[in-house]
């Protein structure tokens, strides 16, 4: 029973810290957190819904157009709005944000509706030994553990990689370095913004989805980066595992309805007695 | 007459004429103006948080809800009676503001605006696990009273009494540390401000009057469950509100809220998917066009005092 829970808990924390780095390198670049996160991440999973059921493509061959295509609505979203407000209050960026994440979510309602909408593909599991892995989630982790390991590979070794590092430690030093900030910021919203329309195209293998499941997984990525520590982007590997685990073991003891309470109450009790996150502060 | 005399005429006028109304008004048009009393105690309490400190709170309607289910509870399982019931549930809200805001606004930056952003979740999950006593999904009923207009003259003191409170603390030391903190928290502190307790009193101050207004119309409408009173599309109308009349000023929000409902109500209530939409880009355009609001505008091209 607990190995069950441990393993359904690294399988779905994988997708958490996922989708949660995307927001910690906003957080750690520009100094905003994207309330529109997670509608973005909506976005990525209609995405996949719509080329896999309309021109019926295999909804895994899909991940890299959804990527492609939120890098995109990243890019112009930045570009358009999210530069204005990087040095300014952070009640503007919160405020804009929050905004854009409003206008996603009823402009999806709108064109979508708010049916529940499921793709049907690879469905069951795998038995294990005693453990039964759901097929679906099986996929979801190589796919986000894959994905993030490219991110690290690209943050840790490549030039880019390092001009987010440098702009994400100081911004001023970074330009007096000759790295081009502007670009940086947008190439960085276009990264974060495919990372959680991977994530979006995974869940919508996994379970149905509707214009307005992005809030949570905002809210969610933010615990993720609490846990782990903000501007900390190896703690949000950590933190994504971590609550998929204490998600996982509290559904074995509480109903349905409280499970969802639990990561509230870890988010309230670790801002009161370890607010630097449980790795400690910024380190990139 | 000077400006202070009409400062002070103007609106005590408007309060005779809304106090004589309800002897000459049709049911729809008292309901009608109860409902604005209820969106200015709304904006004006997000407007002392918000607009006052900087600190966004997006879940303020966890407050409404918190004190309509504390009062309907009330009114309904022990008997008491409304207005008892109302302030109890003024109380409940404060009781919540506190446990969410101890621990997140002792920390500068985003995590109070994410914390309040998931609050609103997790009351209606609590309303639904404690079914027994706040019904669940299936609701709750409130003995049926016609109390109209007591509440509409309850509802509508509350709002003068947010309105009159905005006015006293940007009047005040309180008020200008306030907005200290709203504009360098890090020299606030340097000043010896206690940053950290200031917010939290902001905070308390502006979960009261949404809970009073939860539980008033909770028992106005004789009947409460989780989708009416946790709904995230009231929260988003307070932020419009206050944004579009002007944040941090006494009556930015009141004119946002008579503006935004009477529009709400002749307009919009004929495309009811088109205006929670036109709501996210109004809060974008507001913030990148005109961050001050519309009072604000005003308050800089004629030179009116901050008061206003």
């Amino acid at each position: 029973m607990l190995g069950q829970v441990v393993i359904s808990g690294i399988l779905s924390g994988a997708l958490y810290a996922m989708v949660a780095l995307g927001l910690a390198l906003i957080f750690g670049v520009m100094r905003i957190i994207n309330v529109a996160h997670g509608p973005l991440l909506m976005l990525g999973a209609y995405t996949t819904y719509f080329l896999s059921t309309v021109l019926d493509v295999n909804p895994y061959l899909t991940v890299p157009v959804s990527m492609a295509v939120l890098f995109a609505v990243g890019v112009v979203l930045e570009r358009t709005l999210v530069f204005r407000v990087v040095d300014a209050p952070e009640l503007s960026s919160l405020l804009l944000t929050f905004g854009v994440s409003i206008a996603l979510v009823n402009l999806a309602q709108l064109l979508f509706t708010s049916d529940l909408r499921s793709v049907e593909y690879l469905t069951g599991a795998w038995v294990v030994g005693p453990f039964a892995l759901s097929k679906t989630r099986v996929v979801a982790f190589v796919f986000a553990g894959t994905l993030t390991g490219l991110a690290f590979l690209l943050l840790g070794w490549t030039k880019l990689g390092k001009a987010i590092r440098a702009t994400s430690q100081s911004r001023e030093v970074a330009m007096v370095c000759g790295i081009d900030v502007q670009r940086i910021h947008l190439v960085t919203f276009g990264l974060a913004s495919a990372l959680a329309a991977a994530g979006g195209a995974l869940i919508a293998v996994i379970v149905a989805i509707q214009p307005e499941m992005g809030q949570t997984w905002t809210f969610k990525s933010f615990l993720v980066i609490v846990l782990g520590g903000a501007g900390n982007y190896p703690g949000a590997l950590l933190g994504g595992i971590l609550l998929g685990l204490i998600e996982q073991v509290a559904s074995l003891f509480l109903t349905t309805q409280l499970s969802e309470v639990v990561a509230y109450v870890l988010l309230v009790a670790i801002l009161l007695v370890r607010p630097t996150g449980l790795l400690g502060g910024r380190q990139t | 007459m000077s400006g202070r005399h009409v400062a002070l005429a103007a609106p005590a006028a408007v309060a005779l004429a809304l106090a004589a109304y309800p002897a000459v008004a049709s049911g729809y048009g008292v309901r009608a103006t109860l409902q604005v009393f209820m969106w200015i105690v709304l904006a004006g309490s997000w407007n002392l948080i918000s607009g006052l400190t900087g600190y966004v709170s997006f879940g303020h309607v966890a407050f409404f809800g918190a004190g309509a289910y504390a009062g309907a509870i009330l009114m309904s399982k022990a008997g008491w009676p409304w207005l008892a019931a109302a302030l109890v549930g003024g109380v409940a809200a404060v009781v919540l503001a506190l446990v969410i805001g101890y621990p997140c606004l002792r920390l500068k930056g985003p995590y109070f605006a994410i914390a309040m952003l998931g609050l609103n979740e997790v009351l209606r999950a609590l309303v639904s696990y404690f079914e027994g006593l706040t019904g669940g999904g299936n609701g709750l009923s409130l003995p049926t009273l016609d109390a109209t207009i007591p509440i509409y003259y309850v509802m509508g003191l509350t709002a003068v009494t947010v309105i009159a409170l905005t006015y006293l603390i940007i009047t005040s030391r309180f008020g200008l540390r306030l907005m200290t903190i709203r504009e360098d928290e890090v020299a606030a502190e340097a000043m010896g401000i206690d940053t950290a307790r200031h917010k939290l009193y902001a905070f308390l101050l502006s979960a009261v009057g949404p809970g009073i207004a939860g539980a008033l119309t909770a028992r106005d409408q004789g009947y409460i469950e989780p989708i009416s009173v946790f709904p995230l599309a009231t929260t988003i109308t307070m932020i419009v509100m206050v944004l579009f009349g002007g944040k941090g000023t006494v009556w930015g929000p009141v004119l946002g809220a008579v503006v935004l409902f009477v529009t709400q109500e002749v307009v919009w209530a004929r495309y009811p998917y088109v205006h929670p939409l036109l709501f996210g880009a109004i809060i974008v355009a507001v913030v990148l066009l005109m961050p001050r609001g519309v009072l604000g505008i005003l308050q800089i091209r004629y030179r009116l005092p901050r008061t206003i």
